[in-house]
């Protein structure tokens, strides 16, 4: 599996390249990309559940992308959400009934 | 006599009517009895096979419900997630703002938000075309990697989205190019801010939008600076989006009251004139999407109206203002896919319309 996901990112840095980036772009991208998948997962499922108010395994479909999630586990009393995908980790939680959800910084 | 007396009072109550009989959602939406026969459009936005994912469907005509059909686990109480139509609801609450006096078109962006000092030409009004002239790369799923919208919500630009898009290299001189941009949303929901007093912020949407309208469903995100996520995180019931659209609808006017200026609605419905026509592809106004034709003669979407016009999200999320045919529909997803058409629901919702009462 990790060796799969290293061949993806020289594939994609690659490809980052031929589209005419510069270098520092596209370091810049490549060192954002691990963690977009639990970010990503941890917002939505935080805004699926706790302002949409959808059911756990609903919001697991809702979120789920091509590339498998670590971990994805909510804290319901806090209305915490902490995802861990590609090697990088992110929490999301409930801030209002007005402003719904926020990634953690 | 009678009969002249008679006719007196019919002529009355014909020009009476409209005003009285006019229908608002004050304080609930009333439903239109009229049998219509909704089954080709039933099927087509709810697939037995799943092709498309429906959540909610809702047809408001002169203010009164026609159909409304939802999807579980959606129902007629979710907030759901408007994705992109946020935008387009951004620029009504910034019609309240500019009837306000807060603001004008041609005032550049930095007097209300100094980090746009690093590109001073930029106008609010340029914002609203879609047209800042930032680099700005909008692919969402397809490009993770380069994409500039998904590096504003989850990675680099999610603690301040305004300053994430503001620190973006000019690509183009403002005004002159329309290139779709989460981050030039983004940058009008934080130049709101600066027209407003200190404290006003966290309120305002409520105060001076939902609240009005009867909105209680409304939830809008914010990024970590404080900013709303003016491109993409504001949830409402159906029911609710539909007073936006009975809004825009009726020029701006919620019941007695001009709440937006109409002049405004007429800039959210005239077409941006550098914007070059796609074909297929909705027509971008102020920050609200037309069915104007291009220059060729061919609307984006054929079988509706040319003054039809719509705020538009991602997975399918839909407002369409109809306001020849005092139509108002909502359309919530979860579609994941593309082969969702405009032009095919508006097809059928007409066509079943066409066939009232027969």
């Amino acid at each position: 599996m990790r060796r799969v996901l290293l061949v993806l990112l020289v594939l994609l840095a690659l490809l980052g390249v031929s589209l005419g980036w510069s270098g520092w772009q596209a370091r810049q991208a490549l060192a954002d990309f691990p963690g977009i998948l639990s970010a990503y997962s941890a917002k939505e499922y935080c805004s699926c559940r706790f302002v949409m108010g959808f059911d756990p395994a609903y919001c697991r479909g809702y979120v789920k992308q091509w590339l498998p999630l670590g971990l994805l586990a909510e804290n319901s009393a806090q209305r915490l959400v902490t995802a861990e995908g590609l090697g990088r980790r992110n929490q999301a939680a409930w801030q209002g009934a007005r402003v719904g959800c926020r990634l953690l910084p | 006599m009678l009969d002249t007396l008679k006719a007196l009072l019919a002529t009355l109550s014909l020009a009476v009517a409209p005003a009285w009989a006019e229908d608002w959602p004050a304080p609930d939406w009333q439903t239109d009895p009229t049998p219509i026969d909704w089954q080709a459009v039933d099927a087509y936005a709810f697939p037995p096979d799943g092709s498309l994912r429906t959540d909610a469907l809702l047809i408001i005509r002169d203010g009164r419900i026609l159909h409304e059909r939802y999807a579980a686990p959606t129902t007629a109480s979710t907030a759901h997630l408007t994705w992109s139509v946020s935008k387009s609801v951004l620029a009504t609450l910034l019609g309240v703002a500019q009837g306000e006096g807060r603001f004008q078109l041609q005032d550049p962006v930095a007097r209300f938000y100094p980090p746009m000092q690093a590109h001073p030409q930029v106008r609010l009004g340029d914002l609203l075309h879609w047209a800042s002239g930032l680099a700005w790369q909008e692919d969402y799923e397809y490009a993770p990697l380069h994409s500039s919208v998904v590096a504003m919500l989850y990675t680099r630009g999610r603690e301040d989205m305004a300053a994430y898009t503001a620190a973006r290299p000019a690509a183009q001189l403002p005004g002159q190019r329309f290139l779709y941009s989460s981050g030039d949303s983004n940058l009008l929901a934080a130049a709101l801010r600066g027209m407003l007093d200190a404290g006003e912020y966290a309120d305002y949407p409520w105060q001076a939008l939902f609240t009005p309208l009867g909105i209680n469903s409304a939830v809008w995100e914010r990024d970590g600076a404080g900013s709303y996520v003016g491109s993409s995180y504001l949830y409402l019931t159906a029911r609710d989006l539909a007073r936006i659209g009975l809004l825009m609808q009726r020029d701006g006017r919620w019941r007695e009251r001009q709440l937006v200026p109409a002049t405004w609605v007429a800039f959210n419905r005239t077409p941006f004139a550098l914007a070059e026509a796609v074909p297929g592809e909705a027509n971008p106004g102020g920050h609200w999407w037309l069915n104007t034709a291009s220059p060729g003669g061919a609307r984006p979407w054929p079988h509706a109206p040319a003054d039809t016009y719509a705020a538009l999200g991602h997975w399918g999320q839909a407002l369409y203002v109809l306001p020849t045919q005092k139509l108002v529909i909502v359309r919530y997803a979860d579609d994941r896919g593309d082969s969702y058409q405009h032009d095919q629901l508006l097809e059928r919702v007409l066509a079943a319309l066409a066939g009232e009462g027969a």
